[in-house]
């Protein structure tokens, strides 16, 4: 026999209590939404928070670190920063250092990237055809960084680096 | 199953009905279901604060027409702070970041900023009212009479506190009467709500007030 005794609660709200519990559970998942999407306001980036998916960076990022990211239009991209890009038509971002700019007067960039760990740099990585990335490849910079396990030595030591 | 039909009297009913709808019919059981529980005895987690406070004030309610005026306020806040959310989030799959930016932006500030209206909502003008019911005078000549109903109940405390207010509508006076007692007076060792302790009680209250007119 169908014995609903768990349901008791439900059924004796009424319907306002019931759509007020309902409400509930979207207003948290609301407020989880909105607080990324304020997040991607304010630092400009369509991703502000990512995780490092390789060991390409090491020994500066380990895979599992996860990276603050900014994409202000008035920081222009210099030579030795770090960044996240994609490339065209692939999905997963990566995160490398800047080797080489070229720029025009007019602030058009076109750079080239290379991972810490890696020996070449990333023209293997790009689409065919494609020698360099531009500023629309770009996800953003990466401002700061959390590592679950790293002793507090190397921690100041890659903060100064990152000049937080 | 004896033990529940021994235990509630007037569930007797209700477990009868289910069980002849329950007709094994080659294998298959049919049970019919009766989705209100108005006479179902109130059985709650006697542990659970809010459990409990919550059908203290639901049995509360019982006797009065009830106007839903504070709680559909508070409704419609947080509706429109969802369709903010949502707006936001189809808006942004439309148009993909960073063309969304400034409509993405004024959705966020739109949601905090309701979210703060119902913060201020639910601590000032709702205070602790959970009831607010219209009873209409008879002569048709006056405006209404307003009930409200407050209760509280502390975290981990066990003292309950019911506080009708009458609101004349004629004479814009307010007169209110509380008790505070005990959770363990109105239920039973196994969690029941014994209405026949708890009714007396407000009864007296409401009549208390209602007398004065």
């Amino acid at each position: 026999m169908l014995s609903l005794d768990f349901l008791d609660d439900v059924r004796r709200m009424n319907k306002r209590q019931l759509y007020y519990q309902v409400l509930n559970f979207g207003m948290i998942v609301s407020s989880a939404l909105m607080i990324w999407k304020g997040l991607m306001v304010i630092t400009g980036s369509e991703s502000p928070i990512v995780v490092v998916l390789s060991g390409s960076m090491e020994p500066a990022f380990h895979r599992g670190d996860l990276l603050f990211l900014t994409n202000r239009v008035e920081d222009p991209i210099r030579v030795g920063e770090i960044v996240v890009f994609r490339i065209e038509g692939r999905e997963i971002p990566i995160v490398h250092r800047v080797l080489k700019i070229h720029e025009k007067q007019n602030g058009h960039i076109k750079f080239l990237t290379k991972g810490d760990n890696n020996a070449v740099d990333d023209r293997g990585l790009y689409k065919q055809g494609q020698h360099w990335l531009e500023k629309k490849d770009v996800v953003g910079r990466a401002r700061g960084f959390y590592q679950e396990n790293s002793s507090v030595e190397d921690r100041n030591y890659l903060f100064l680096i990152l000049e937080l | 199953m004896a033990a529940e039909l021994h235990r509630a009297g007037e569930a007797v009913v209700w477990e009868a009905i289910v069980g002849l709808a329950v007709v094994p019919t080659a294998g298959q059981a049919v049970a019919v279901v009766k989705w209100k529980t108005d006479d179902k005895p109130v059985k709650i987690d006697k542990w659970d604060g809010s459990a409990v406070k919550n059908s203290l004030d639901d049995s509360g309610k019982k006797k009065y027409v009830e106007n839903f005026g504070l709680i559909d306020g508070r409704l419609t806040i947080c509706t429109i702070a969802c369709f903010f959310a949502i707006l936001a989030l189809l808006w942004d799959c439309m148009h993909p970041f960073p063309e969304s930016k400034p409509v993405l932006a004024l959705c966020v500030i739109s949601y905090f900023v309701m979210m703060g209206i119902l913060t201020i909502y639910t601590s000032y003008k709702e205070k602790s009212i959970c009831l607010m019911a219209h009873r209409k005078d008879p002569t048709g000549m006056d405006p209404d009479n307003i009930w409200q109903l407050s209760s509280g109940l502390k975290r981990f405390d066990d003292k309950y506190t019911l506080k009708p207010t009458f609101i004349s509508g004629r004479t814009k006076q307010q007169r209110e009467a509380k008790f505070t007692k005990s959770i363990a007076k109105f239920f039973d060792h196994s969690g029941t709500l014994v209405l026949d302790a708890y009714e007396p009680e407000i009864s007296r209250l409401h009549d208390s007030l209602a007398i004065e007119k």
